[in-house]
Parts: C-alpha cells; structure tokens; sequence
C-alpha cells in the first residue's frame, strides 16, 4: 500500500490550567490516504476538532501536544517551528471550519480573500490569481463566478458562503484538508449539496480529507473509513459500512442505536446512561467504564489500547481474546 | 363524528415589518417592506397526540409556535385551544385559566433556564404563580416530586443551572414545563443543542412522559429522523406556508409534495441502502421577496406556467398543483 498522507502517531495533547494539566487527546492514531475521507464523530468534548488544530498547527497556549508525531507524506510536521508550519498550513494542509461566517472576512470581496490566498502561495500575479480564483468557484459550484467574485461575503447565502470557504482552502492545491463541522450551520438541503461537493473534490482531486463531525448520517455518506472518539481516545477505527451497521465497541453501539433514522421508527431509542467524562476526571483504565453495560473487573485498571479485529481497530477489553486470534493469523 | 381537536390554528397569519427607518424612508424615497413569515397556516392537533411542524430555516414554524401560545400576536387568522380563542378579546377570563395548561420547551437550555436562580425556584414559578399546590412544605414535595420524575434527584434543586449538563438542564426545563399540570406542551427544538446519545435520553424522556400524562405535544424541528421518532402526525412547512399535512407514517412512505420529498431526499442516508434519491438544487428564498405563485416554483422539477402564476390551496392536506393534476417525475431507479 502506498504511503499515507497523514500519518499521526501516538499523539497526546495537554492544556496545562493553574490546577491540572489537562488531557485533552490521548494516543491517537490513524492514517489517511490519497483520495480517501476519513470521518472523525464523536460528541461534544471528544477531541475531535482539538485532533483537527493539533495536525494543522493551531494548537495554541495553554495548549500544546505533548507527545507522538504527525507526518505529512513521510515529514514530521509537529515540530517545525511555527514560520516553517505557516508554509505548509494553506499551502500543503488547510482547513474548513465550521461557521463560513467567521472564517471569511467581512470587510473584503471574496474574490480579494481568494486571490490574497492564491498569491501567498504560489508564483502568479493579480491577472492568474484572479482568473484562477473564477476557476475555483466554478469549480465549487457558485453560479455567474465573474459577477459573485466581487461579491462581499454577506452578499452570498450560508450555503454559498461555505461553498467560498472550500474554494479558499483549494486555493493552493493541498494534499490533505480538515473539513470541521463544515454543514453543521447548514439546512438539510443544503448541506446534502456540500456533502457531495468535498466528496467529489477529494475524489478528482485526490486529497486526503478529514471530516470532523458529530452527525454519523454525514459520516455514512461521506466517508470511505471512520473514528469513533470517545474521551480523547479513539473507541473504534475502520471502513465506514462494518463501524455503522455493525459497531463492536459499546460506546459505538450506544451512539448509532441513539440515532433516530427515516427506516425505522423504533418505539424506544438506545440509551446511553450518563454523559462524557469531564478532562478533569476521565476515570481511570477504559474512559467509558462507568457507563459501560459489559464492563468488567479489567475495565477498571487498564486502558484498553486500539487492537486489529475483524478488519478494524477496536479499543476494548471485551475483543481482547479475538484480537490474540487475529494477531497469530496474521503472524 | 369526531370529537373537537385540541387545538385549531385556522388561517394564521404573522407580518413582520422590515422597512428601513421613517428618515432613511424619506430621504431615500424607500418603500415600506413586509415579511410575511406565516401566511395563512391551518393545521390542528387532537388530544394526546404530538403534532410536528418541519422545515428549513426561515420557513416560519418557531414563529406558528410562538404565536399558538400568544408570545406573539398574530396579523391575521385564529388560534382556539380546547375551545377557547388565543385571540378574541372576549375570552380574556377564560384564556387566564387556559394559561397553565400550556407551556412551552426552548431550543437552548443555556439561555431559557435563570442562571441567578437555583434550579427549585426555577421549577417552583410555575406552581406560585397560578397556586397549583398550597403551602410551603407542600411546593417543595411537588418540586422533588417533578425532579425525581424528569431523572434528576431531588437534591438537584439546591443546584444552580450552570451545575448541569445541556441535557441535565433540558430535564430543567421539562420538570418546569410539567409544573403547572400543563397538558398541552409546545417544543421548539427541544434536542438541536444536544448530543444524540443525550438527545435519546430527552425524546425517549419525552415520550413516556406523554404516556403518563397523556400530554399533547406540538413539536417543531428541522431534523426529519428525530419527528418520525417523535410524531403522530406532521406538517411540513416551506416560506410560511404549510405545503403538506399527513400521518407521519404516510409522510415517509409516501411524500407527496416535492418539497418534502426533496427533505426526505437530503437527509443523510444511515443504513447505506443505497434508496433512489433526487439530488437537491437550489436554497430558500429571500422571503421579503418571495416567488410569485407557489413560492417552492423555482426549485420544483415539476413546476409549470400556473405554479408560477397562481399559489396553490391544501387539498386533502396537499398544497401543490401538481399532485392535483398528477403530473409526476420519474423517480430515478436505485444505483
């Protein structure tokens, strides 16, 4: 298999407050490929937009990642200083945010932000870079591009606004995008449109993406593997259809069973007793213990770590003997 | 023949006024603008069951919903709860009584629970305000009573709101809603702010309280997967106008409006089945300046002149010409 494009390691991030220092990811792992959407869900307080910041540099004080590595077709990007990750981020690495709203400046044309981004990156001057710019939104489907490029961002809708965002972030062609919440702001109808869009452009493209979001309905259409994190840590990774349909670990069980869907209306939706641990006191061994059904005396004193099964990474105590079993087949 | 429904909402109408200001008018000769954010919604919910108002953004069903509890005056058209009018004048001695028998859930259990008040005197207001339980000790029994009830403890009432969990503070709001022995209950987004796992645990909440109580819910929100767990029935509406009324089973298995086929099309599909699905174009209007006719004309694959000329009437709960005239689109076969 050829070699990813990310590739985070063991990764650890910490905000050191006055009482405690704070973990706020745990060993993180995972690879992205060449044209391939990994999907990261989770709930509120999970890390997963904290991983996003972490592997695009915007960790900022009092936070800072504390351990493991990321690598960037090969290259440790943790460690550069922030002057050499200024040139990568935008230009190797971007990111969609959330609420296009903020993440474009108000005060200016979109089509001023787009060729300011253009030209901080590559060779061109203001004639390309504009041109190049009309390209982009055609690309990301605004229609009249020559007349919207002149445009101020308030002009544009939320969903075209988003559409602006993701132009912005493929301004310099990069090999892998975060995309956070990019249609959590957005009506359903809208945010079908977008979904369609990042997948499409990672496919021609062949970016690797990251897809940050809380809506496994999202994940299902979008991605081609996911991550379920739970309490900074990753509960399960593996191929989109096998964690949806037929989840392992229980906290991934518990959350697709509390997803009310269109197919079935079930008379009591799956309950997940309790809610995530605060940092301040994730319990100690699997973070999920406390509101485990299955747990068991293991629970309480060791962290499980994430182990192959049945074709993905399961972090649990429970799979622990089928992961021995895996492990000496493959041996 | 049927009994009375619980609540009739007849022709309701709500303008708002977005003109600039009266200088700026006439310095500028700009003329006055109108919104008409609900424009003649019908619909009415029977005892007991929960009725749910879908749509987009900007579709005006927060609005209906502030309007059938009389946080808002309607422009036009009529509200009757269990026979008495939200809005005749009248009937002012009769609404005060109607009054406790009606409460209302918000979308952000962040901003509509008093941060200086502790969670007791939260839950408390209802029942001094219209005497519901006589004598101190008593108000207390019942506050514990309606927090064991919602899943809290009753210790939680010595707690402040900022103490809680967004869910925590959900069954807040719940215990509150139920502290007046109100029966009829208006949801306005109740688990958008939520987690699903805590999302479950609120509709799951919800819906057995609807069992014991026998409470009617008007239930609006954007999410179709949570109002087909939730609802009896469903009104979907587009730019202030109710384009489809049906039994929720009905809506899902057999959308007949484009519009809510086109919703029923955008939501994500969870179980990868791989079902036919139109792609969706377009984005609502600005509806300051709606289309003319059938204001969804412009994003309809089965639109024509008469849909841009003329705004179709809900018949048999469909407002669309061409359901009526049974033009149809060829459903695209599964991939």
């Amino acid at each position: 298999m050829s070699e990813p494009v990310i590739s985070v390691r063991n990764l650890q991030v910490e905000f050191v407050t006055r009482r405690a220092t704070l973990r706020a990811i745990d060993g993180v792992s995972f690879d992205i490929h060449k044209g391939e959407v990994l999907g990261v869900v989770g709930e509120s307080g999970a890390g997963k937009s904290v991983t996003g910041a972490a592997i695009i540099g915007l960790i900022e004080p009092p936070g800072r990642i504390s351990g493991g590595e990321i690598l960037l077709n090969g290259r440790r990007i943790d460690n550069l200083s922030p002057e050499e990750m200024r040139k990568v981020r935008g230009r190797k690495v971007a990111m969609i945010f959330q609420d296009p709203l903020t993440s474009l400046n108000p005060l200016f044309r979109v089509g001023e932000q787009l060729v300011e981004t253009i030209r901080t990156h590559l060779p061109m001057n203001e004639r390309q870079a504009r041109d190049r710019a009309v390209e982009l939104l055609t690309e990301v489907g605004i229609p009249a591009p020559e007349k919207r490029i002149d445009g101020y961002p308030h002009e544009f809708s939320g969903g075209m606004r988003q559409r602006v965002v993701i132009a912005l972030a493929l301004c310099a062609e990069p090999d892998f995008i975060v995309a956070d919440e990019p249609t959590t702001a957005l009506d359903v109808s809208v945010q079908a449109q977008i979904i369609s869009l990042i997948k499409k452009l990672g496919r021609e493209r062949g970016m690797a993406v990251m897809l940050v979001t809380h809506d496994m309905g999202v994940i299902a259409e979008t991605a081609d593997r996911v991550a379920v994190m739970y309490a900074g840590r990753v509960a399960e990774i593996g191929p989109v259809r096998d964690v949806v349909q037929r989840p392992m670990h229980p906290y991934a069980k518990g959350l697709m069973g509390a997803i009310p869907t269109l197919e079935a209306s079930a008379e009591r939706l799956v309950q997940i007793p309790g809610s995530m641990p605060r940092l301040s006191s994730i319990p100690r061994g699997c973070a999920f213990n406390p509101r485990c059904a299955d747990v068991f005396a293991r629970c309480h004193v060791d962290q499980p770590l994430p182990l192959p099964v049945q074709g993905r990474q399961v972090a649990c105590h429970l799979y622990e003997n089928e992961q021995l079993k895996t492990a000496e087949v493959a041996r | 023949m049927s009994p009375r429904p619980y609540v009739e909402v007849t022709d309701l109408k709500k303008t708002f006024d977005v003109s600039k200001p009266w200088l700026n008018r006439v310095l500028e000769g700009a003329p006055r603008q109108y919104l008409k954010a609900v424009d003649g919604v019908s619909f009415d919910i029977r005892k007991g069951e929960t009725f749910a108002l879908v749509g987009e953004s900007g579709s005006g069903k927060s609005t209906v919903a502030r309007m059938v509890v009389g946080l808002l005056n309607p422009t036009g058209g009529e509200v009757t709860i269990d026979g008495i009018s939200m809005t005749d004048p009248g009937q002012r001695a009769q609404r005060a009584k109607l009054r406790r028998k009606m409460q209302m859930i918000f979308q952000d259990p962040y901003a509509s629970l008093n941060p200086r008040w502790r969670v007791d005197r939260i839950i408390a207001e209802p029942i001094r305000a219209f005497n519901v339980v006589e004598g101190e000790a008593n108000i207390v029994a019942r506050v514990g009573e309606l927090l064991t009830l919602v899943g809290l403890h009753p210790d939680d009432g010595k707690k402040f709101p900022h103490e809680f969990s967004g869910g925590q503070r959900q069954r807040v709001a719940i215990a509150r809603s139920l502290a007046s022995n109100a029966d009829f209950i208006v949801c306005d987004e109740p688990t958008s702010a939520l987690d699903v796992s805590v999302q479950a645990q609120i509709l799951n909440l919800m819906r057995d309280l609807q069992e014991k109580f026998g409470l009617t819910y008007l239930f609006i929100s954007h999410n179709l997967a949570v109002v087909r767990h939730m609802a009896t029935r469903i009104g979907v509406m587009y730019l202030g106008r109710l384009v489809e009324v049906s039994d929720a089973k009905e809506m899902f298995t057999h959308p007949r409006h484009p519009y809510t086929r086109m919703l029923l099309d955008a939501v994500p599909d969870l179980a990868m089945s791989g079902r036919a699905r139109i792609p969706v174009a377009g984005e609502i209007p600005n509806p300051i300046t709606p289309p003319t006719g059938c204001t969804f004309h412009p994003r309809c694959p089965l639109a024509n002149e008469r849909c841009k000329a003329e705004n179709p009437l809900p018949i048999n709960g469909v407002a669309c010409h061409a359901v009526v005239e049974g033009r149809t689109l060829a459903h695209p076969v599964a991939a």
